[in-house]
């Protein structure tokens, strides 16, 4: 029963990390109406510059995750105004193979200036765990977790309680009304997009500290995020949260019940998406 | 009361489908091709060999891949065929000789490719590339976590050398391949399939209306470019003697098909093959010049092409021509 | 004048063959019921008009014809088969055709490869070379002979919807519902379109179709199907339904009015 117990913590500990990458795919997705592809490497990105800023400068992560959040957002709204713009009105194909370069570009980048490594982040409070009762929790993970569902509660309020958010959530519903009652549709999407991007970042230097930073990390974040968006149906912003419940819970089950769960949780995860995504065809269709 | 103008308007012209001359840069590339071993090609004939072979098997992918895509499903999925085809050489090739094995391989991979394609029909767009991504990672994972006596596991399997390692021999293979891929496009083309894949990638619904059977001409599309995939597959496990999981499945052999035939030219016969030349040279180049990231050429090809060369080189090459894409 | 309930009954009115027989066709959007126990049959070789305010639901009751939706209750019946059940493709093999309102060419095929795909999967056992000829033969016959070679996105919208009959007529059917083709017309073009419409029916096509412009049902239509909120409120000839009390009534609350 402990067992049990202890595996829901987990699960549950790491879908505050799954949901803050899905967030941010749910925003791009919902409200720019770009699938994303290159997400995951957004979130690279922000893994890595954890990585630099603590090895080279000997800033702890949680601090530099506000910069690497700022300069994220930069990149992506620079993403924005050089390319995804100029394909909002082309096919939803080209959209998603522009973003599918962009992917395989920043990768690829990665890969020939830090070669296919991959490099921890060492913390201080690395090795420390709480406890809880009987259960107990490493610390970057109960910090991880705080963290994520910090800037969640922040995001939703940013997109409920603000001008902005309204706004977002105005353009997410309805392109060309919100510009006809004189919303700055442009500028709302280079908002949402660099903020999507933002939530990458910030969750890649949580998998820094948790994991590690590679060029190769965010692919499966992204795939996970995806695979969360789509249960959650798209566009929805609050079924997000209970789809990284599901996933995050649903794969601590497999790796603990599933004997040699390691090799098989990715199959059974691919295999999720895979039969996710059909049974919406099925059920979605007439 | 049959051909009555309403607005009186002269009768129309009427032209052949395709027209005969427009073949002409596809028989040149091809005259090369066979050529090219019988070049003096100096002392590097060996690596030259081998990369001119690779370029034909990425011609193979690629126009396979171009093939699939012309009924509107854009694939993640053929990394899958490929290494399918693989596998299923490097394991039937231990019971049959090669040129029963080859084949068969590539039915298998076919017949699988008819599974995933009944059972995605109604995706589209970015929901089929997902799911068709997921799909081959879930065969990737499977084809590793087997025992390893079943398909080598992690570790990959050894492969029997295809026509004994004789490097000429194996060119000429795979250029018979690429010709037939070529041959098997081109009669795409002038047939009934060319007019329902277009209509059913340019309004599935619409074209069901006018009675294409749309279940029927996606899966042959599936089965059509997977067998040739396959085929591709068969020739890189053969030069290469060794395959594992991790590789024949990447990502970057779901990839390099689909920027190839974007920065190529999209549902053309030329276009994939033209564009897996210039792209495999370039990899190929900067694979020399750098060991990681040499992919980067083709995250950067396609974000160029979608934003600045929509139909690829081939629309370069016919600029101001109308109709006639072969 | 009465209205016609839901019946299993052919009905008996009439010794000629009946085409299309909807029987209690219903369909719903989550809560909204579009199309309300639609029953009605139409003759062979007759020009049947359905009429109706927006969002009365005559698009989604053509979609329920085609296909396009499955009823969520009712039968059809297409030249004496129950083709309820049967798909989109199926129904056009059994000769029903359609053009759409909101027209859908394929954007990326000339104007002649458009038409041929109706004229090669329209029926089984077409050769792509005689598809390409009757596909010609069309376009002269829709006057969109000089535009054959365009690619569809060039053409206006006159010409596009010219292109979507001729691609619904290259299918061969037997029964074609048009869908408000002659909408944004001018007062010459629509003429040449009713001409077009009975040339069809001539040539032994039984047609049905939904438009707004009344001078062209009074002129084109055999009998009139009134449609107001999903539900088939009269039905009978142009005269008969423009007198219904009903029928002016459900279209005093819209801004469209009945003249026109
Ligand atoms: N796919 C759909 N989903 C939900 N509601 C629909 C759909 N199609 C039509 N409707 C609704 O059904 C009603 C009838 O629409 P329609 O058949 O297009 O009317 P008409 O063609 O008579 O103007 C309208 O209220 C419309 O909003
Ligand atoms: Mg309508």
């Amino acid at each position: 029963m402990e067992l049990f117990f202890q595996t829901l913590l987990n699960g549950l500990l790491q879908s505050g990390l799954y949901a803050l990458v899905a967030s941010g795919l749910a925003l791009a997705v919902g409200v720019v109406g770009i699938v994303n592809f290159a997400h995951g490497e957004f979130l690279m990105i922000g893994a890595f510059l954890a990585w630099a800023l603590s090895t080279f400068l000997g800033v702890d992560p949680l601090v530099s995750l506000p910069f690497a959040a700022l300069a994220v957002f930069g990149v992506g709204a620079l993403t924005y105004r050089v390319s995804i713009r100029h394909v909002l009105l082309a096919p939803e194909l080209n959209q998603m193979l522009l973003t599918f370069g962009l992917g395989i570009l920043l990768q690829n980048l990665a890969l020939i200036w830090l070669g296919g490594n991959t490099r921890t982040v060492t913390t201080p409070y690395q090795g420390s765990s709480l406890s809880l009762g009987e259960l107990s929790v490493g610390g970057p993970k109960a910090v991880a977790f705080g963290l994520a569902v910090l800037i969640l509660v922040a995001l939703y309020g940013v997109l409920y309680r603000t001008t902005l958010g309204r706004q977002m959530r105005a353009v997410a519903q309805n392109r060309r009304g919100s510009q006809l009652i004189g919303i700055d549709v442009d500028r709302v999407y280079l908002l949402a997009f660099g903020l999507s991007c933002a939530l990458a970042a910030v969750a890649g230097v949580l998998v820094a500290t948790l994991l590690f930073a590679s060029p190769t990390v965010g692919l499966v974040f992204a795939l996970k995020a995806f695979a969360i968006i789509v249960m959650a149906g798209l566009g929805n912003l609050t079924g997000v949260l209970w789809a990284s419940v599901v996933l995050g819970v649903s794969e601590a089950l497999v790796q603990t019940y599933v004997p040699g769960g390691g090799g098989w949780s990715d199959a059974v995860f691919f295999l999720l998406i895979f039969v996710t995504l059909v049974y919406r065809s099925y059920r979605g269709a007439r | 009361m049959e051909g009555r103008a309403l607005d009186g308007s002269r009768a129309v012209v009427r032209r052949p489908d395709v027209p005969l001359r427009s073949l002409l840069p596809l028989g040149l590339f091809f005259l090369l091709a066979l050529a090219f071993p019988f070049l003096p090609l100096g002392e590097r004939a060996e690596y030259l060999m081998q990369i001119a072979f690779f370029t034909l098997v990425a011609g193979v992918l690629a126009l396979s891949w171009d093939i699939l895509a012309r009924s509107g499903q854009v694939s993640l999925a053929h990394a899958a065929f490929y290494g399918l085809g693989a596998y299923g050489f490097a394991l039937l090739g231990k019971v049959m000789p090669w040129f029963l094995a080859m084949p068969a391989a590539a039915l298998l991979a076919g017949l699988i490719s008819l599974v995933l394609g009944a059972v995605t029909m109604r995706l589209s767009g970015m929901y089929f590339a997902i799911a068709t991504l997921a799909f081959t990672e879930v065969v990737r994972t499977i084809i590793q976590n087997l025992p390893e006596g079943a398909a080598g596991g992690a570790n990959g399997l050894l492969v029997p050398a295809l026509l004994g390692g004789n490097a000429r021999a194996q060119y000429f293979l795979a250029f018979g391949i690429l010709l037939l891929t070529a041959l098997v496009s081109l009669a795409i083309r002038r047939s009934r399939l060319h007019h329902a894949f277009a209509a059913i990638r340019q309004g599935e619904e619409t074209a069901r209306v006018l009675g294409v059977s749309v279940v029927k001409y996606k899966l042959l599309a599936f089965f059509i470019s997977s067998v040739l995939a396959a085929l591709g597959g068969v020739l890189y496990a053969g030069k290469t003697f060794f395959i594992n999981p991790l590789e024949t499945f990447s990502l970057a052999n779901s990839i390099a098909p689909l920027t190839t035939s974007i920065f190529g030219g999209l549902y053309t016969t030329l276009g994939p093959i033209l564009g897996a030349t210039v792209l495999r040279v370039a990899e190929e180049v900067l694979h020399n010049a750098i060991k990681n990231g040499y992919l980067v050429v083709y995250g950067l090809v396609l974000m160029l092409s979608i934003l600045w060369l929509p139909r690829g080189l081939m629309g370069l090459l016919r600029r101001g021509k109308r109709g006639g894409d072969v | 004048m009465t209205v016609m309930a839901a019946s299993s009954q052919l009905p008996a009115a009439s010794q000629r063959d009946v085409v299309l027989w909807a029987e209690g066709l219903s369909k719903r959007f989550g809560g909204l019921l579009a199309v309300q126990n639609v029953s009605f049959s139409q003759y062979d070789g007759e020009i049947l008009a359905v009429i109706g305010p927006n969002g009365a639901g005559k698009t989604t009751l053509l979609n329920l014809l085609s296909g396009v939706y499955r009823p969520s209750s009712g039968r059809l019946h297409l030249l004496g088969r129950d083709v309820t059940a049967e798909p989109m493709e199926a129904r056009c093999h059994a000769g029903l055709g359609r053009a759409f309102q909101i027209v859908r060419p394929f954007p990326e095929m000339t104007v002649h490869e458009n038409v041929t795909v109706g004229a090669l999967f329209g029926k089984p056992g077409v050769s792509l070379a005689q598809a390409r000829e009757r596909a010609y033969d069309l376009l002269e016959r829709t006057g969109l002979a000089a535009h054959a070679d365009k690619e569809a996105h060039e053409l206006t919208l006159l010409q596009d919807k010219r292109l979507e009959v001729a691609r619904a007529l290259a299918t061969g059917p037997r029964v074609l519902l048009l869908d408000e083709v002659m909408a944004g017309l001018r007062p010459g073009e629509a003429q040449e379109a009713v001409e077009l419409v009975r040339s069809v029916r001539d040539s032994g096509v039984s047609v049905l179709f939904i438009e707004h412009i009344m001078p062209v049902v009074r002129d084109l239509a055999d009998r009139v199907v009134v449609m107001d909120q999903g539900q088939v409120i009269a039905e009978g000839t142009y005269h008969e339904v423009t007198a219904n009390p009903q029928v002016v009534a459900a279209y005093l609350g819209t801004e469209e009015g009945l003249h026109a």
